[in-house]
């Protein structure tokens, strides 16, 4: 009897193994699929490009430096965000052709340039603070988003850490932001707006 | 008679050519070059890497030590700023080291360890028409002499840098009145 209780438990054990391996591809193959049908949604997210437009630095007293610096560092932070299909530089030609595109338009709102020293000596004092205002519209001029955002450097690195800074907080902010999806409509509404010729001009 | 001929005249082309490669030499030991920092922005090139920045005949190009050079046309180089930029020296090994210093001695070597640079802007246009800027950090006083430079070789300047030109005048003769 002792046995058979032991035989029996043997080949349920081994009942049980075999089901296990047995269903092991199939358990792999549906969270293959599973993981390709996230990463099919995070791509339907991605169906805006974006064009960085130059850097506004309004009446702010900006150095061309830190324009710049902030331009180059908005392309390398939105880029990195992967929430854009393609990222354009401002003026570039290629981007015409693109149907679902925002544009980036930035304008310095304060400037406060800080002192590298001042910051090593006194720690508290000698800061560079950078705050501008963000703007992401459709071509025909909707905006999307429109946020006011701050990058400073308080402790650590030269002045020009800033840009890097408020690029990050920029692009953070695009990130977990939702934008609208681009539909049909709208870039149906774009194209009409674009291919719109006043009749008076013709 | 003509194998000895016919040695002259090798020799004599031998001589020829080593004397035009000399002169190629020379044309490119001519081009103006300085040491600099790239900070970030030129295409290709690395951020923060060091290396030699040099306008050759017609194009700016940027070589890093152990790297491919980078370049790109003076035709398309839109406009050129030459700004100053402060910075402690040193880095990150001396920033670590001050601030395990006692007795705040950190700051006080803060106060001395610091270095004036010059900074050039590049603004440039891809092949697309894309804008793009370059900051190269400079020893103090060679960005105005490069800058001069580069408009030699047929680099733009914008509007922008007119206006700091008439600011400054403006600034010099309120100053004389």
């Amino acid at each position: 009897m002792k046995a058979t209780n032991r035989s029996l438990s043997i080949l349920h054990a081994v009942v049980i193994v075999t089901a296990t391996v047995a269903h092991l591809p199939r358990l792999a193959a549906q969270t293959a699929v599973a993981r390709t049908a996230s990463r099919g949604d995070a791509s339907a997210d991605a169906q805006w490009s974006v064009q960085v437009i130059q850097i506004d630095h309004g009446d702010v007293n900006l150095e061309p430096s830190f324009q710049i610096a902030i331009y180059e560092n908005l392309l390398d932070e939105l880029g990195k965000t992967k929430r854009f299909k393609q990222v354009f530089r401002d003026s570039d030609h290629s981007a015409s052709n693109v149907s679902n595109l925002l544009i980036l338009k930035t304008t310095v709102e304060q400037y406060t340039p800080g002192s590298e020293t001042q910051r090593a000596v006194t720690t508290v004092t000698g800061a560079t603070k950078l705050s501008v205002h963000s703007q992401l519209c459709t071509r025909g001029g909707h905006v999307v988003l429109e946020r006011t955002v701050h990058g400073n450097v308080r402790f650590l690195g030269s002045n020009l850490r800033a840009t890097h800074n408020l690029a990050h907080n920029v692009a953070k902010t695009i990130k977990e932001a939702s934008l609208s999806e681009p539909s049909v409509s709208v870039s149906a509404l774009v194209r009409s707006e674009l291919d719109f010729v006043p009749s008076g001009n013709v | 008679m003509h194998l000895l001929v016919c040695l002259v005249l090798l020799i004599c082309c031998g001589v020829a050519t080593t004397a035009q490669n000399t002169s190629e030499a020379t044309n490119v030991t001519a081009a103006h070059s300085v040491h600099v920092t790239h900070i970030l922005g030129f295409a290709g090139a690395p951020n923060n890497a060091s290396g030699t920045l040099s306008v050759q005949v017609d194009v700016l190009q940027f070589q890093s030590s152990g790297k491919p050079a980078v370049e790109v046309k003076l035709a398309s180089v839109q406009d050129v700023i030459v700004g100053e930029l402060s910075k402690q020296v040193g880095g990150l090994p001396m920033t670590m080291g001050k601030a395990a210093a006692p007795y705040g001695g950190g700051r006080v070597v803060s106060l001395f360890a610091h270095k004036k640079y010059d900074t050039l802007t590049v603004q440039y246009v891809d092949a697309d028409g894309g804008i793009h800027g370059a900051i190269f950090q400079l020893h103090k006083g060679e960005g105005e002499l490069f800058r001069n430079e580069l408009l030699a070789k047929g680099a733009r300047i914008s509007q922008r840098d007119g206006d700091a030109t008439r600011r400054r005048t403006e600034e010099v003769s309120s100053e004389s009145n």
